[in-house]
């Protein structure tokens, strides 16, 4: 038998890398399969916050199609929120955080100052983030002079109206600076010949930024959107502590819709299966998102 | 190429520009920290006071004295700290394992790892405050501190694999040749080498559990209680006591900033779960 033999000159055995990974394995896959276990468990019954398990009724599935079908169930009103609040923070935070990367890249005193103050934003504690929102976003508050400064008229953000916006605000404030970092590490790495190329051709600065610039970032940008895609769809301390998912269901984000549905209706079988559906939105969701940045970054 | 007049206004502008835009991403933490230090009638004033008030510690002294604040701030600590340090001891063989060695499925199972650290922690809150329940270790720093290991330890070795297969393999294998065992060339040569990595991983990770709120938020109630949780004692029938809870914020996010700050070097990678190097 001819051995197969790896860099290393030995026989690649299975047996040293599955010692080393076993630990990590199994700690992580045993929390992870024992919450699941017990979540799904959950979301087959009926039962209410606060009594003990033993007064859950079996309702096999009841539950998850109550989610989807019941006229009396707002999960698919939670769904319109989480898409409008997912557009509302990433595509704002892409395009601010794109241009003021662009800005930052360029030779100038004090750019490295700059990029630490950019961190502290993202490393704030995110509940108290939120309860800082709450009161920049009073009527009496910071927010609200600014903008009568700047159009004579203070908004109540706290109503149903403005509510949502104001979370959206706080996380553009909050996470912009995520785009900003990592898309001028990237602007910062990309090559000089294409550009000097494109200035002897006599191309305009427009075009060797939609030309070159664009392309080049394209795979970056791709990814970083799909980090923060993960992240928002997940938020919930900062929408809590600001707005606890109102007023009405205003601000009621899938994962604050969790939180709602089992503290404060009690109901612990419909949280669960809502849990279970946030689960598999996110996983599938970024499984395409991965699939289709992988498709993007062959073509490039 | 001379610079032209426009093209130096031009940049002036952009100059003051970037100014202004970093300021404005600085400025509600700066109010925040600035309002630690106002009294009651000062935070509530409108137009906002913005540098005309008189500092005050009345509201550290009361964080201090009467909320006991370092009794969550210790909490804080022990569960970041253990909680890190397990992960990093048990993350390390793992990311030596994925980095070093080929294996079938090796990809399949660095996934699988990257999966699990996207469940949210509010979509399995309430299970595990059902399993705590059941162990008799609800409100428990130990179970805290176990918990985190999921989303921490796929963290870790997704950040540090970017580190260590960044060390050619070819100095451990010329310690081999030399005679070390596989353990001791990865001992003394690889260890050394990723310990800047390593020390970023785990300051990034206490960051992170330092600041976890939804999971402690359900899982604790006064013994193993952590500071960001602590916001639910400002809010209270008589309004929000926002003196107390801006002291508090300024106190429990300096640590973070100062950490964050220490490892900017790495933090484009933590980012990104060492996808983009910095």
């Amino acid at each position: 038998m001819t051995e197969d033999r790896n860099a290393w000159g030995r026989r690649p055995g299975w047996l040293a890398p599955a010692v080393l990974i076993l630990p990590a394995f199994v700690v992580v896959f045993a929390i992870a399969g024992y919450s699941a276990l017990s979540l799904f468990q959950l979301s087959t019954v009926d039962l209410t916050f606060g009594e003990p398990f033993s007064n859950a009724e079996a309702v096999g599935l009841e539950n998850y199609q109550w989610l989807l079908t019941n006229q009396h169930s707002t999960f698919w009103a939670t769904l319109r929120v989480t898409v409008i609040y997912l557009l509302g923070t990433l595509i704002p935070e892409l395009l601010l955080g794109f241009a003021i990367a662009l800005l930052l890249n360029r030779k100038m005193r004090g750019n490295s100052l700059f990029t630490a103050v950019l961190v502290i934003p993202i490393v704030l504690m995110p509940s108290m983030v939120g309860l800082i929102g709450r009161l920049y976003f009073s009527y009496d508050g910071l927010v609200n002079y600014f903008f009568e400064i700047l159009t004579g008229i203070r908004h109540n953000w706290y109503g149903k109206d403005l509510a949502l916006l104001a979370v959206i605000l706080v996380d553009i404030w909050e996470w912009s600076p995520f785009f900003i970092l990592i898309l001028l590490a990237g602007l910062q790495t990309l090559p000089i010949e294409p550009f000097e190329a494109a200035r002897v051709d006599g191309a305009s600065r427009w075009q060797s930024f939609t030309l070159i610039t664009l392309p080049l970032m394209l795979p970056l940008l791709l990814t970083t959107l799909i980090l923060r895609f993960m992240d928002v769809l997940r938020l919930f301390d900062v929408i809590f502590v600001m707005f606890a998912g109102g007023p009405g269901t205003a601000t009621t984000t899938l994962p604050l819709y969790v939180y709602r549905s089992t503290l404060v209706l009690r109901d612990v079988g419909r949280g669960s299966a809502a849990s279970i559906m946030l689960i598999i939105i996110i996983v599938s969701l970024t499984v395409i998102l991965i699939k289709v940045r992988e498709r993007i970054k062959f073509e490039v | 190429m001379k610079p032209t007049w426009r093209s130096l206004t031009g940049s002036r502008l952009l100059d003051v520009l970037t100014l202004f835009v970093v300021f404005a991403f600085l400025f509600p933490y700066l109010f925040m920290v600035s309002s630690a230090f106002k009294s009651r009638l000062e935070t509530f004033a409108y137009p906002p006071v913005f540098l005309n008030f008189t500092p005050t510690l009345e509201h550290f002294d009361n964080i201090f004295s009467d909320m006991n604040i370092l009794f969550y701030m210790k909490n804080s600590t022990i569960i970041a700290v253990c909680s890190t340090l397990l992960t990093i001891l048990i993350a390390i063989p793992a990311t030596y394992s994925l980095a070093r060695y080929r294996f079938r499925y090796k990809e399949g199972v660095a996934y699988g790892f990257l999966f699990l650290q996207m469940v949210p922690g509010i979509s399995i809150v309430f299970a595990l405050f059902f399993i705590a329940r059941s162990l008799d270790l609800f409100d428990t720093h130990i179970f805290l501190i176990v918990v985190y290991l999921l989303w921490n330890i796929p963290y870790a070795i997704w950040m540090m694999r970017g580190f260590v297969e960044g060390i050619p393999v070819e100095l451990e294998e010329s310690a081999m040749v030399d005679g070390a065992s596989r353990f001791k060339a990865f001992r003394l040569i690889t260890l050394p080498l990723m310990a800047g990595g390593v020390a970023a991983t785990a300051i990034l990770i206490f960051i992170g559990v330092w600041n976890e709120f939804s999971v402690a938020f359900f899982l604790t109630s006064t013994n193993a209680r952590t500071m960001p949780t602590t916001i639910a004692f400002f809010m209270t029938h008589s309004g929000i006591k926002w003196g107390p809870m801006f002291a508090t914020a300024t106190i429990g996010t300096l640590p973070v900033v100062v950490f964050a700050l220490l490892v900017r070097r790495y933090f484009i990678s933590a980012l990104t779960f060492g996808a983009v190097k910095g």
